[in-house]
């Protein structure tokens, strides 16, 4: 568990609601903290336009998230306000019914796209395949670390229905978890309350109306989400990263250290400020997006967002355990939230990946200064 | 292939250098990736206000730059009208 906040979180007015929603609510409990949010209206709050998230009030959830509960459970919670009720949007029959439950709390819906046979990063290269029929389709394959496996009502399957290898071979279904052929296992005890785990498809027989959208389109469409998800990201990696620079900054001034404190040092205050400039490096990047809209980036301010906040979680992570010493190895302390907060640079498109499509956009990144 | 096109469609080809992009060209060999596709696709359809049909999305629409341009200039091209 994060220790207690030692300075209010800048999350403006829509904070306030998100506070009072989850009052007296089990924080480490994903089923808990979701209903609890649903019944409150903020999640259906988050569309203003029906289809993706306000920026500062995603901000200003993922702020209280990460303020008060596990890693693992605004995890949870953030895949599935960023991408999965989006990618949802417009649907109809159980998909326009798994929506709403999700709009009020009540239901959980798994993203299922990193496929058990290939690279999270190369999704072309994905196995799990559903075979479209006029009286339905059949769904076989494998979904590794998944996010709400273990909690969820249905997942929303990335599948192949056509064999070349190309962004036009994939389509959504929405696989009810308690269908025949359905099997989830635990991946384990990292990232306690995201309910992550392996999906198993076993010949599962689907109606026609569980496969979403046009065929076809999946693959692009996730890809303009994800954009999405890499803003939610970048925003959550930046009140995790207030949040650990408060903490440290409150101990390092207790901490006694020869006649005064080690706030008193400076080799350790330039180690501090050095962490502070890269916040607020992250801060200005997100800055523009705060102020769009809808949380929708280009594919190469995804990327930036991306690789930006995976770097700042980890430096300033990595100062605060440095800097702590044998203290940031106590319960839910910096030590353990480093390890988890890895996550950063490898879900939804590792730094590597990301680095490679942001040299494809050089000449416009490199060429304008303004 | 009108100018706009080949000016949209270059810098999503790292290899194309200043050569001019031939209809033949083949999309692949000059540098287009999978997802810089999707990242090409929204871009089409954005400039060009079209919406490619699902009997369009398959990969031989992206093989060659003529091609690609061919089924842009169908979408946006009325009944019995033409301009390439």
């Amino acid at each position: 568990m994060p220790e207690p906040r030692a300075t209010p979180t800048p999350a403006g007015e829509h904070a306030a609601p998100v506070g009072a929603a989850l009052s007296g609510v089990d924080p480490t409990d994903p089923g808990a903290v979701w209903r609890a949010l649903g019944a409150a209206g903020i999640i259906e709050a988050l569309y203003p336009d029906g289809v993706q998230p306000d920026p500062r009030r995603l901000s200003a959830l993922l702020t209280e998230l990460d303020a008060g509960c596990p890693l693992g459970v605004t995890l949870s919670v953030c895949v599935q306000v960023a991408t999965v009720l989006p990618l949802l949007a417009g649907a109809t029959g159980p998909a326009e019914r798994a929506r709403r439950g999700m709009l009020r709390g009540e239901t959980v819906v798994a993203l299922a796209v990193t496929d058990a046979a290939g690279s999270g990063s190369d999704l072309l290269d994905a196995t799990t395949r559903v075979k479209l029929g006029d009286d339905g389709a059949v769904l076989d394959g494998g979904k590794d670390w998944i996010t709400n496996a273990t909690s969820c009502d249905a997942a929303l399957v990335l599948a192949r229905h056509r064999e070349a290898r190309h962004f036009t071979s994939f389509c959504w279904v929405l696989a009810p978890a308690d269908a025949p052929g359905v099997t989830v296992g635990s991946a384990g005890r990292a990232f306690a309350g995201s309910g992550v785990g392996h999906l198993r498809f076993a010949g599962v027989a689907l109606p026609p109306d569980a496969v979403l959208g046009r065929p076809g389109r999946a693959l692009a469409g996730f890809a303009r989400q994800v954009g999405v998800e890499r803003v939610a990201g970048a925003l959550w990696a930046r009140a995790m990263c207030h949040r650990m620079l408060a903490g440290l900054r409150d101990w390092l001034r207790r901490r006694p250290a020869g006649a005064g404190t080690l706030w008193d040092r400076p080799a350790v205050r330039e180690r501090y400020a050095r962490c502070l400039v890269a916040t607020h490096q992250l801060d200005a990047l997100c800055a523009p997006l705060l102020d769009a809209p809808a949380a929708v980036p280009s594919a190469v301010t995804g990327m930036l967002l991306k690789v930006s906040a995976a770097e700042t979680v980890d430096r300033v992570a990595a100062e605060a355990v440095r800097l702590r010493g044998a203290d940031a190895f106590r319960d839910g302390g910096e030590a353990q939230l480093r390890t988890e907060a890895a996550m950063f640079g490898i879900a939804g498109g590792a730094t590597g990946a990301m680095l490679a499509g942001i040299a494809d956009h050089a000449d416009e990144l490199a060429g304008a200064v303004t | 292939m009108n100018t706009e096109f080949t000016e949209l469609l270059r810098p999503f080809l790292k290899f194309a250098g200043p050569e001019e992009i031939t209809e033949d060209a083949r999309l692949r060999d000059l540098g287009l990736d999978s997802m810089r596709e999707i990242e090409l696709l929204f871009a089409i359809e954005e400039t060009f206000g079209v919406a490619v049909p699902d009997d369009k999305l398959v990969d031989s629409t992206f093989a060659t730059a003529g091609g690609l341009w061919g089924v842009v200039e169908e979408l946006r091209t009325p009944v019995g009208g033409g301009s390439r």
